[in-house]
Formats: C-alpha cells, sequence, structure tokens
C-alpha cells in the first residue's frame, strides 16, 4: 500500500434482530448502525458536516439486493434519511454479490489512497427475513448466473457449495467421511466462538458435534448434496460499519495507535461454477484465484501467514471455509483436514478462524459481511473484541466472497 | 468442578421438565434419565425434547423411565432436578424421595417457580441437605435463558459456586442468584406488572377492557406480547398461584397488587384457563375456512367480543418513530402525549422501573440482576435500559415524582432507588417495537 489507510473505529448491529419483525424500517437499521459506528470512532455528526464543506469526506454502501428484499434501489442516497449532517456528503452504493461491503471499502481506501477524501465511512447492510426462505433461496440464487444456476432450483446456493464439497473430496481424493468429520467440526467451532460473541446471531443456539454429523435426520436435513443444514450460515438481517482516515487527518486530529490497511486482494474467478472447477486443473488449489486474492494481499502487506494472528473467513457453508484454510496457507492444499483435526484454527489454536462465530455462527447479512469482518479484524488487532480477543493479535486477514468464490476479497488489517 | 454425567429430570413430561431435560442432555451433553407417571409418556417427552432444542441426536441421551425407577435413576444420578406440579406438599413427598437415593456429593434441585427452598431442603437427611438447591428456569429455556439460583441456609457453598458456573459456563444460562423469597426476583416483578394490568382492565372495564390496557402496553412499549396476553399465555390457574403465593407470603409496597380480579377467578371457576384450554382472557376462533378470529372476554358484559383494535394517537406516533429508529422521539411523545392512555401507559413502565429496583435491593444480591432477570426470563425492556432511554430525552427522577402515586413515594426513596447509575448491558432498542 502506497499509504496509511487508518482506521478509526466501527461497529456491527446484533444479528440476532429481525427488523422486519421489530417492525423497523432499513433506515432504522442504518440510523443504529452509523450511530454505533461513529460513537466507536469517536466521530460526530458535526465533524462530518465541516468535513464535508471542504469536500473531505464521502460515504460507501454495500448491500447485495435490497430491490428484491425490500423492494428498494438507489441505496447511496439513503444516508440522507439517516441524518441531515450526510445531505452533500458523496455516497453511492456498490455490489458484488456477498462480498458487496468489500467494494465499498476497497473503493473508500483507494479513494484516501489517491488523497481524493480524508474521511470515508462504509456502510455494508441486508435486510433478508423480510422474506421467507424459499424466496430468499431464489432472491440469493443471483449471486450466481440466474438463469442457468439458480432459476426454478430450490436453493441453489446449497447446491453450489455442495458441489464445492464433491469437487473438493474429487480433486484431493480426500475419504468422505473424514471430509464431512472435518465440515462438521468446522461447523462446531463457528458455534462455539460465537457463544463468546454477544452480537452473534446464534449465541443461544446448540451444536454439538454429535449433531452436526447427525445429517439427513429432521432437525439437519440434507440442504445440497453432502451438506446439511449444519454446514450453512444463518439468514440474517444485519448492518456494519467502519470509518476509515488518512494519515494528514489522523496527523491532524492527533489519532494515534490506530490500526490500519496493510494489504489487499480482489481476484474474479469464472462465473459459472462448471467453469470454475474446470478453471482449476491445472491448479493444486480448488479456487486458485481465491487463493491468489490471498497472495497479492500478502505480498502488498509484506507479510506471510506466518505473520497472521487471525482470521475471518466467508463461511457461507462449511465447505467454503475448508477451502479457505488453504487458501490462507494455513495448510498445504488437500491437507486442510489435518488442521481441523489437530485444532489449528480452533480459538485456542495457532491459526484461529473465525472468533466472530462466522458467517455460520456470527451470521451472514450478505451485504454487511465484508464490513462486518473487517470491524472484527480492527476489534481484534486493537484487543477490544472482549471474550472472543485472540490473545495478543497484531495482524489479521479476512476473505470475503461473492458467489460460488466468484468474486474474491481479501483484506489485511494490523496495528 | 461439576460435570454431571448423568442426570434425572423428575416430572419430565411436563412442559418444563420436558424442556429442561433437553437442555442437560443437549448443552450439558448428559445422560438423561426423564421420569414421569407413565414410561410411555416420558417416551413422548423424549422426542419433544429433542424438538425444543432443534436437535434430534439428543435422543440418544434422553432415557424414558417412571417412578418405580425413581430410586435407581437418583442413586446413578450426578444431578437430580424436579420439575413437578408446583404444589408443596406433593414436592416435600417426592424429596423425601429423592433425599433417601441421592448420592453424596451430587446435587439435587428444584424448578419451583417460588416454594420456599429451605423448606424442601429439610426434606434431605442431614449428609444431603446441603447438597439442595433452587435452579427455576423459564418456559421455553432454549430461548429464555435466565435461571433463577438459590441457596438453602444448610447449603453447601463451595458445591453452590460449582453449580452456578455449571449452569453458567456448560449450560449456558443466564444465572441470577436470588434470596430464599417467595417467587424469587423474575416473577414478583413480572407478575406485578401483569396482575396490575389485570386489575386496571377491570378498572377500565367500560374502556373496553382487557383489549383496551394490552393495547397501550403493547410491543412498542418494551415487550414481545401484551402483559395480559402474556398471563393468558402462562395460564390463569399458574398465575393465581403465583400471585397468590406472593401475596400470602410477602408484604411490600405493592402488596394489594397482587390481588387476583374477581374476574380472573371467575374465568377459572369455569376452566377457562388460557390459550392452553383454547379460552381464557382472550379466545381464538377459527372458522372452517381456516380464518381466524380474536375474541376477548369482556369483562363488563361477561362474555366474549370481537377484539377490538385500538388507535390511540400516542402509540400510532411512537409505532411512526419506532419504525424509523427515532427512539428519543418516541418517548418523547409518551412524555408529553396528555391523552389517558399515553399516562396509564408510561405509568405503568415508571411503576414496572422502581418495583424491578426495589425488587432487585430486595431479593437479589445486586442489583444489575434486575437486567438479567427481565430481558432473559420475560424479554421485556430491562429496567437499567429503560432507565438509559427515559434519561435520554428527561429527567427521569423528576417525572416519576411527577407522575408517580403519592403512595409509592412515599413508601419508596426515587432517588436512592434509581440513584445508582448502572451502564445496562442490554440494548434498548432492541425491545422497544414499532408495533
Amino acid at each position: 500500500m502506497n499509504k496509511k489507510i487508518y482506521i478509526m473505529g466501527g461497529a456491527q448491529t446484533d444479528f440476532e434482530r429481525n427488523w422486519t419483525k421489530e417492525g423497523k424500517n432499513m433506515i432504522a437499521l442504518l440510523k443504529e448502525a452509523v450511530e454505533d459506528g461513529f460513537k466507536d470512532a469517536n466521530f460526530t455528526m458535526e465533524e462530518m458536516v465541516a468535513l464535508n464543506k471542504d469536500n473531505r469526506v464521502a460515504a460507501f454502501v454495500g448491500n447485495f439486493i435490497a430491490e428484491q428484499y425490500i423492494s428498494q434501489g438507489h441505496l447511496g442516497a439513503f444516508l440522507t434519511e439517516v441524518n441531515p449532517a450526510f445531505y452533500g456528503v458523496p455516497s453511492a452504493r456498490y455490489e458484488a454479490a456477498c462480498a458487496s461491503s468489500s467494494v465499498a471499502l476497497d473503493a473508500a481506501i483507494t479513494k484516501i489512497e489517491a488523497g481524493e477524501y480524508d474521511v470515508c465511512i462504509v456502510v455494508g447492510w441486508e435486510i433478508m427475513k423480510s422474506v421467507d426462505s424459499k424466496k430468499g433461496g431464489d432472491i440469493l440464487g443471483r449471486a450466481a448466473y440466474y438463469e442457468k444456476e439458480g432459476k426454478g432450483v430450490d436453493l441453489p446456493f446449497p447446491k453450489l457449495f455442495g458441489r464445492l464439497a464433491d469437487a473438493t473430496i474429487e480433486k484431493y481424493g480426500l475419504d468422505q467421511e473424514r471430509y464431512l468429520n472435518a465440515l462438521a467440526k468446522i461447523s462446531c467451532i463457528n458455534y462455539a466462538n460465537a457463544k463468546r460473541n454477544p452480537l452473534a446471531q446464534t449465541r443461544k443456539w446448540f451444536m454439538s458435534y454429535e449433531e452436526a454429523t447427525h445429517r439427513g435426520s429432521e432437525s439437519n436435513p440434507n440442504v445440497g448434496g453432502l451438506l446439511g443444514v449444519s454446514d450453512c450460515s444463518q439468514v440474517t438481517d444485519g448492518a456494519a460499519v467502519v470509518v476509515l482516515c488518512s494519515e494528514k487527518y489522523a496527523h491532524e486530529k492527533g489519532l494515534k495507535d490506530l490500526a490500519f490497511v496493510k494489504g489487499y486482494g480482489h481476484r474474479t474467478a469464472p462465473l459459472l461454477f462448471d467453469k470454475k472447477i474446470a478453471d482449476n486443473a491445472n491448479s493444486e488449489y480448488v479456487l486458485p484465484w481465491t487463493r491468489q486474492a490471498c497472495l497479492d494481499a500478502y505480498k502488498r502487506a509484506g507479510l506471510t501467514v506466518d505473520d497472521i494472528d487471525v482470521f475471518e473467513t466467508h463461511d457461507c457453508f462449511s465447505s467454503s471455509e475448508f477451502a479457505a484454510i488453504s487458501a490462507f496457507g494455513i495448510a498445504e492444499p488437500g491437507k486442510e483436514c489435518e488442521a481441523v483435526e489437530n485444532g489449528v484454527i480452533a480459538f485456542d489454536g495457532a491459526k484461529p478462524i473465525n472468533p466472530s462465530g462466522g458467517l455460520i455462527g456470527c451470521g451472514h447479512p450478505v451485504g454487511a459481511s465484508g464490513a462486518r469482518m473487517f470491524v472484527d479484524l480492527y476489534k481484534q488487532v486493537t484487543g477490544q473484541a472482549g471474550e472472543y480477543q485472540v490473545k495478543g493479535a497484531k495482524n489479521g486477514i479476512m476473505l470475503n466472497i461473492g458467489g460460488s468464490a466468484t468474486t474474491n476479497y481479501v483484506f489485511i488489517v494490523g496495528m | 468442578m461439576i460435570y454431571p454425567k448423568t442426570v434425572t429430570v423428575v416430572g419430565a413430561n411436563g412442559t418444563m421438565g420436558t424442556n429442561v431435560s433437553a437442555i442437560f442432555a443437549s448443552f450439558g451433553n448428559a445422560t438423561v434419565y426423564m421420569v414421569s407417571r407413565d414410561k410411555e409418556k416420558s417416551k413422548k417427552a423424549a422426542i419433544k425434547a429433542g424438538k425444543s432444542v432443534k436437535a434430534d441426536s439428543i435422543q440418544s441421551h434422553l432415557i424414558a423411565a417412571d417412578y418405580s425407577m425413581l430410586a435407581d435413576c437418583v442413586k446413578a444420578s450426578d444431578l437430580v432436578f424436579e420439575s413437578a406440579a408446583e404444589n408443596l406438599d406433593l414436592k416435600i413427598e417426592l424429596h423425601t424421595k429423592i433425599g433417601q437415593s441421592l448420592k453424596k456429593g451430587a446435587v439435587a434441585c428444584t424448578g419451583s417457580s417460588g416454594l420456599s427452598i429451605t423448606r424442601l431442603a429439610e426434606c434431605y437427611p442431614e449428609e444431603t441437605r446441603g447438597q439442595f438447591f433452587g435452579v427455576h428456569m423459564f418456559n421455553p429455556p432454549y430461548q429464555l435463558t435466565l435461571c433463577e439460583l438459590t441457596a438453602s441456609p444448610y447449603s453447601d457453598m463451595a458445591m453452590y459456586g460449582e453449580l452456578k458456573e455449571y449452569l453458567t459456563n456448560t449450560l449456558f444460562r443466564t444465572v441470577a442468584e436470588s434470596k430464599d423469597l417467595p417467587a424469587f426476583l423474575g416473577n414478583r416483578i413480572g407478575f406485578y406488572v401483569m396482575n396490575e394490568a389485570l386489575q386496571y382492565a377491570e378498572k377500565y372495564q367500560d374502556n373496553g377492557g382487557i383489549d383496551y390496557i394490552d393495547s397501550l402496553l403493547g410491543p412498542f412499549t418494551g415487550r414481545t406480547m401484551p402483559p395480559i396476553t402474556t398471563a393468558d399465555f402462562v395460564g390463569l390457574d399458574v398465575h393465581k398461584a403465583i400471585v397468590d403465593n406472593i401475596y400470602e407470603n410477602t408484604n411490600d409496597y405493592v402488596h394489594n397488587k397482587f390481588v387476583l380480579p374477581e374476574y380472573v377467578q371467575r374465568l377459572i371457576d369455569q376452566k377457562k384457563l388460557g390459550r392452553k384450554s383454547g379460552e381464557g382472557l382472550y379466545k381464538l376462533i377459527k372458522n372452517d375456512s381456516g380464518d381466524k378470529r380474536m375474541m376477548v372476554y369482556d369483562i363488563k358484559l361477561g362474555i366474549y367480543r370481537d377484539e377490538i383494535k385500538y388507535t390511540f394517537p400516542f402509540a400510532l406516533q411512537m409505532k411512526k418513530h419506532l419504525r424509523d429508529g427515532d427512539y428519543d422521539e418516541a418517548f418523547r411523545v409518551l412524555i408529553n402525549n396528555k391523552s389517558q392512555e399515553a399516562d396509564i401507559c408510561l405509568r405503568f413502565l415508571l411503576r414496572y422501573i422502581v418495583y424491578a429496583l426495589y425488587t432487585a435491593e430486595l431479593v437479589g444480591y445486586d442489583l444489575r440482576v434486575a437486567d438479567d432477570v427481565m430481558a432473559t426470563g420475560f424479554t421485556w425492556c430491562p429496567p437499567f435500559a429503560m432507565m438509559e432511554a427515559f434519561s435520554k430525552v428527561c429527567d427521569l427522577g423528576a417525572l416519576m415524582k411527577e407522575r408517580l402515586h403519592p403512595d409509592i413515594l412515599s413508601n419508596v426513596d426515587i432517588d436512592h432507588i434509581i440513584g445508582e447509575q448502572i451502564k445496562s448491558k442490554y440494548d434498548y432498542r432492541i425491545y422497544f417495537k414499532a408495533k
């Protein structure tokens, strides 16, 4: 990175909440998230108004598909409804399916790096519980090639990530039972981690290894090929806010000891799942472009996996977390099972993945997930993660994917 | 450290017994003997238990049993949990039996919602009397994590500490330590509000009564369900048992608020016990085409009539503000609206805060417990969080002195009761719904 992009703070909403049941609209969601994010960043509406006079502040909104969930577009403009202090602040919506708020983060970081703005506010959000699960599954199908992979298919995404499970087993010649047991353990770790996170959706839920391996039962039915409900992330309402600033601004305000963005990676893989898998023939990795995005981020940061203390990954399904283990470089491709079985990725392991609970445990409001991971890395490296703090974490990496690992975004954050 | 491998739940076919069995078998990873009068009933309860924690895999941990097997089950158990009907004589009989077989070092507990823990401890022989505790969970325990823990004067306090840790860290309960006083903490506060709402329904029967009061204490006032609807769900017989117990065995400044209204007794006499018996304070009618029609008991007329959809201007305005996330504005409406309905609503909330803190001081060991019991046992906005919401828009102490009845002000030192500025760990925004 050419310049330091500092993280002033951020926040997420309580992912257990159902905003439709509460009778509250997207404005209420945004108001709470922005209020909490600003408070954490020690940033005020008055300060924003002052900065905006000189065109030094901008906002970046990540959302996947509010057009379908709540019949609303033009989402960048909605911050003006949150508070009049947003009047005149440049803002727009960014979209890349479940990686939407990572694109918003990327745009914000780039604008600061280019010297265009000094403070950038990133808001990722999604309201998903406004529709039933069948309709919701169909809406999410638009993160794939809808006409070819989504339309008319019941729950297209569990099926796609079930196929990722099949492709992984086949590529590495894995024993199916051992692989599925590793996936069950991944789910259990995420659920257990979520119990330490006071904002996690599943913090009160029960999950055990016995239940997670009890696939095909009434309480844990198969939903996509080999995968059961226990392998899936949640349908979640929520928002996450990040406040970033330039070196100049930090200097002006005398802000010290801020975490900063050390590197990023962004790669787009073939959209269609079949092409994606065919594309890996010459790679050791089942998702080569996901791996490449990690390598790019490490290179930009001048770091290796050895320097990373905490990982947040996109476990939309346990099969995607499994693939992330080697993409991060925690294990050699094909040797991910060992990293799971030996406790390497557990909360108290050498390379803890998803201390927050991840998408399976913390929840997955799709347009918010990238920003939520980013907030979690910020909390970890600044020692503010409370009960789910990874001791002494100095550097963290996150992987946020859109579609069936089509858009791949990686950020490294550290002190 | 306590980590019971084998647990016996007595009265396992009751709703609470079934659900508690599931908590021990799931989070506790224990083998659970489910004891009820009939083994077949225990078997059915075991299936329900799996459903209650959404995990059929726990079935293999559940063993159906009946009372003829009680002694053997207890002998084999590291923890025994009694969840029988709320009847002191019955519980004395059961605990005397349990006491005859309880292992040295095993834990025995009652899920009683308010009977004397000390009296029940005395059912045990001297050598195991210290192993007995009150462990009151709320229904459904998978959703409501509250667990009131009560020791008796005989209790082994080292074991009490270990039990608290087990309930907190293994069963993921929100443990509220309570003194051995009738109804403990949560029910004393919650049923005060519910019974006062029932009394108000009688007082305002010309305005509509039950649905009138429920309409002005709905989800927009910091709860999922209005208080009279809650009483209907709990069951009027259970409601009566709880408020009668408090009325007979306590004497604080709200003593007469625990008197059961005559019309509720009338409904109980007619076996109209609430949701579980198809009719009570409300009555849901489904016609042949599947349409649902909510009826309500009209106190004045003594018959069921259609529920009235009240539209109070203050409530509409509050909901509109809450929908947009403007909490401060919603509270300003509540405080400034001069209608009778807004006044009744506001006073209910203020009285709730005062009584919750008063009770926490009396029955608990830490004021914060008032928040835990109301948030995790009732899903009501807990008192300290509600104080925070009010304090953003007004001087709460002054508001209380202006609006509360002189009888309360002469009995409770408001400055003392709300004087301790405790930051709530609960977020009030979650509880005030736009409904």
